[in-house]
């Protein structure tokens, strides 16, 4: 018989190598999830709200013009941080290495910096950027970015690596983002690769590549959306996710829903949750029509907020299935809401 | 509870359609753009080249090993960006450090002592699988490789050569090669 087949498929297919195919295929990467069972316990953090920053920036010591530590309080696990020189990423040189330990908090002022994160990713630091390492254990690596603008690129199995904010906490579920704090506590995710979870007092936002998660200080994450995604939709969202009377509210759906395409699907399903009334059916209803809910699912349903028919709505938008995120869920809720501050 | 990485994720990751071109172009652009600090380059490369890795891995290690250490490789890889001086090398540089990684791996590992098989328990899905790849492991080491990553990785032959650098006569007759030395030792049979 002629090997074609074992080269590249073409020709008489060999009944051996088709065998060992489907066998072996079980174990490429690829495959499809195995089930994924309850996270394992946090790791033991301690709690820096923004008084013990501010008491750690008191005491701030400088290690050199363009850089600062702050914060003396190490503990365990160290990481690596890197401080650079240049004015672009691409320009970028080490110039000097330390080490963070857990409690420490730094500011890059006008440098640039790198951070390996144990064995699990890089985080990259833009100037006028202050983070602190919350913990660093072997089940969860925590940061706490308080303003300015960090690079994540990690590799870890989802809900490894968190960060938290003054207005969301961001659960890495296997990405690469960049997330930026203004001095006001509000911050802006974008994800560039993967999924991130952004998420504050029960408010959870799953944001996709390709799509922005806006938050606030007291209100948390806003509705994901593609950054694509028209203008008006956008300006929309901010306004019901944010501000407004009952009016501009009533107002900003009506351009949500108009302006809405079908790959927004994503903000419409976020919305089921965020909304209630007259305003959920509304979400329903054209999300239907750009999304058709499978058979089983019912509009009463749905508008009850029933999490299995929401996750399975969810399935449809061919955004991966919402067994790939759920697991990972569950710890939101049991991040420090006293990250933000209040 | 350990957790553990859902390979759905993988799936997730993917990003948007490579840069038009030929396949070499594309790929100088990209470990370029990657060498720049371009991440969504760098993700693309990975998508390309995780199967790859995977299957170089796998040939090599422990199963159970192989996702921490392609993240690793490619961690390693991002690092060592800078230091490589042809961008249409990638993927035979990539394979290199995957092959030393497992080195290293081994070597770090030996005195981790692997339960047997007769102690696994209840018969796994994969028992056939892993039984396979252990007969695959044990092959010379441009067999094994060539036949992980056409049998596991799902890669055609000249998509193998285009990866790892081998010329296509040359993983031809890996494949070739390879896949009746396996036959021999499965018995002259596959396993179904």
């Amino acid at each position: 018989m002629s090997d074609d087949y074992l080269w590249d498929r073409t020709g008489q297919p060999d009944p051996d190598v088709q065998r060992l195919e489907a066998l072996l295929g079980a174990l490429r990467s690829s495959r499809p999830a195995p089930a994924v069972g309850e996270p394992g316990p946090r790791a033991a953090s301690t709690r820096w709200g923004w008084g013990a920053l501010a008491a750690a920036a008191t005491v701030a010591v400088a290690v050199g013009a363009a850089s600062v530590w702050i914060g003396t309080r190490v503990r365990g696990e160290t990481w690596t941080l890197t401080w650079l020189d240049g004015t672009s990423w691409a320009e970028a040189r080490a110039v000097r290495q330390s080490r963070l330990g857990t409690g420490q908090w730094i500011e890059t002022r006008t440098s640039r910096a790198r951070l390996q994160v144990g064995d699990i990713g890089e985080v990259q630091l833009e100037p006028a950027t202050t983070i602190g390492l919350v913990a660093a254990g072997r089940e969860v690596h925590r940061l706490s970015l308080v303003r300015g603008t960090m690079h994540a690129f990690i590799w870890a199995p989802p809900g490894r690596f968190v960060v938290e904010t003054p207005s969301a906490v961001a659960v890495d579920l296997g990405c690469r983002y960049t997330l930026e704090v203004e001095e006001d506590g509000s911050g802006v995710l974008r994800v560039e690769a993967g999924w991130v979870g952004f998420e504050h007092a029960g408010v959870r936002s799953l944001v996709p590549a390709g799509a922005v998660g806006d938050t606030r200080p007291g209100k948390g994450p806003g509705t994901p959306h593609y950054e694509n995604a028209s203008a008006a939709f956008s300006a929309a969202l901010d306004v019901i996710d944010f501000g407004g009377d009952a009016d501009a509210r009533r107002q900003a759906l009506d351009a949500v829903l108009g302006e809405a395409r079908p790959r927004d699907a994503l903000s419409l399903w976020h919305l089921l949750s965020r909304l209630d009334g007259e305003a959920r059916g509304r979400v329903h209803d054209r999300l239907a029509e750009l999304v058709p809910p499978p058979a089983a699912l019912t509009r009463r349903g749905i508008l009850a907020g029933d999490r299995a028919m929401l996750d399975a709505w969810w399935d449809e938008l061919d955004l991966g299935p919402s067994e790939s995120w759920r697991p990972w869920t569950a710890p939101w809720s049991s991040s420090p809401a006293a990250n933000t501050g209040r | 509870m350990e957790l553990e990485y859902s390979p759905a994720m993988h799936q997730l990751t993917r990003l948007g359609p490579e840069p038009a071109g030929s396949p070499e172009s594309a790929l100088a652009v990209m470990v370029s753009a990657a060498r720049d600090g371009d991440r969504q380059a760098f993700g693309r490369l990975y998508d390309r080249f995780a199967p790859m890795v995977h299957g170089l891995l796998l040939a090599r290690v422990p199963r159970p090993d192989v996702d921490d250490l392609v993240h690793e490789v490619f961690l390693q890889a991002m690092r060592r960006l800078g230091s490589l001086r042809h961008a249409e090398a990638f993927g035979p540089w990539l394979a290199a450090i995957a092959r030393n990684r497992a080195r290293d791996h081994h070597r770090r590992a030996r005195d981790v002592v692997e339960l047997p098989e007769d102690v696994a328990g209840a018969p796994h899905p994969e028992h056939g699988a892993l039984g396979v790849l252990a007969a695959i492991q044990r092959l010379p080491d441009a067999y094994r490789d060539t036949l992980v990553l056409r049998l596991v990785e799902g890669m055609t032959g000249p998509e193998i050569a285009e990866r790892t650098g081998l010329t296509p006569g040359s993983v031809r007759v890996n494949l070739h090669r390879g896949m009746q030395m396996l036959r021999a030792a499965l018995g002259g049979s596959t396993p179904r």
